[in-house]
């Protein structure tokens, strides 16, 4: 690769239009940018385009989600099958939770930008659980080579006594609510 | 335009004039540094740089993210204020 400083200003020119790339007077300001450009052009034209277009998924939430259900499907060979292995031990937590925390969890939309995307995305609806579940599940394979460190700012665990502290909170308020009558009815 | 901020109408009012490099709009104080440490210390010295690169979006973007290592909004920001200013006053 002959160096691009030593050719004229025409010749720089004459190589943009060469590579196709629109560019405007080649004068000192400019020239650098044309420069590298040029070089860039080139590099793609011998390599035949190989373009590092890596879609990096920046939500950490879908690596963190594999990790903490790798337990859970610890083939993950097919998707029908792995999701309905994990769907029963899923639907314990999505009964109680589908009492009282929809509500509570659809007003905390920050945590579905952190680790807590799991549980809020099974607390909504069924299908929504469904819905993510299959969106996370094609780029497992992507993501389990990738980074398996999983960050999490808050342990799984505190984030679980949280929510059976919050759980219990509610039903006491909500049994308390009613001193006139009986409790049967909550029963 | 669906959203420009204060500083890109405050710019498009009126001609530049002297202002300085920083009263474009994406252009802080750390760019607009950088940019004087190039030479661009004027709002019109960058005004030139944008009619050479023939006003071209891309090719603007890229320059400015050379030259002083903006981000992709800054750069858009900057783009859009120049882009504007000669709209009106070109």
């Amino acid at each position: 690769m002959s160096s691009l400083r030593s050719k004229s200003a025409q010749d720089i020119s004459d190589l943009l239009d060469e590579y196709g790339i629109k560019h405007g007077p080649v004068v000192d300001s400019t020239r650098s940018l044309y420069e590298r450009k040029l070089k860039e052009a080139m590099a793609k034209g011998k390599k035949g385009k190989a373009s590092p277009d890596k879609t990096y998924y920046r939500e950490e939430e879908e690596e963190v989600t594999y990790e903490y259900r790798t337990p859970v499907r610890s083939d993950g060979a097919g998707d029908s099958g792995s999701y309905m292995r994990s769907r029963p031990e899923w639907s314990e937590r999505e009964f109680e939770h589908e009492t009282s925390y929809s509500s509570y969890l659809r007003s905390k939309p920050e945590y579905r930008g952190k680790d807590f995307v799991d549980e809020p995305a099974m607390y909504d609806t069924p299908s929504t659980y469904r819905h993510s579940y299959l969106n996370s599940t094609p780029m497992k394979s992507q993501d389990a080579p990738k980074a398996p460190k999983s960050s999490r700012l808050i342990p799984l665990w505190v984030q679980f006594a949280f929510f059976l502290a919050v759980a219990v909170f509610l039903y006491l308020v909500f049994s308390n609510m009613e001193t006139n009558e009986s409790l049967k009815g909550i029963e | 335009m669906s959203s420009t901020s204060q500083k890109h109408r405050d710019f498009v009012a009126e001609p530049m004039g002297e202002k300085p490099v920083m009263a474009l709009a994406g252009i802080g104080e750390v760019l607009g540094r950088r940019l004087e440490e190039k030479g661009f210390d004027k709002a019109y010295v960058v005004l030139g740089q944008f009619l050479v690169l023939k006003k071209d979006e891309e090719l603007f973007r890229d320059w400015l993210k050379d030259t002083c290592g903006a981000n992709v909004k800054q750069q858009g920001d900057c783009f859009g204020c120049l882009k504007d200013w000669c709209d009106a006053f070109l």
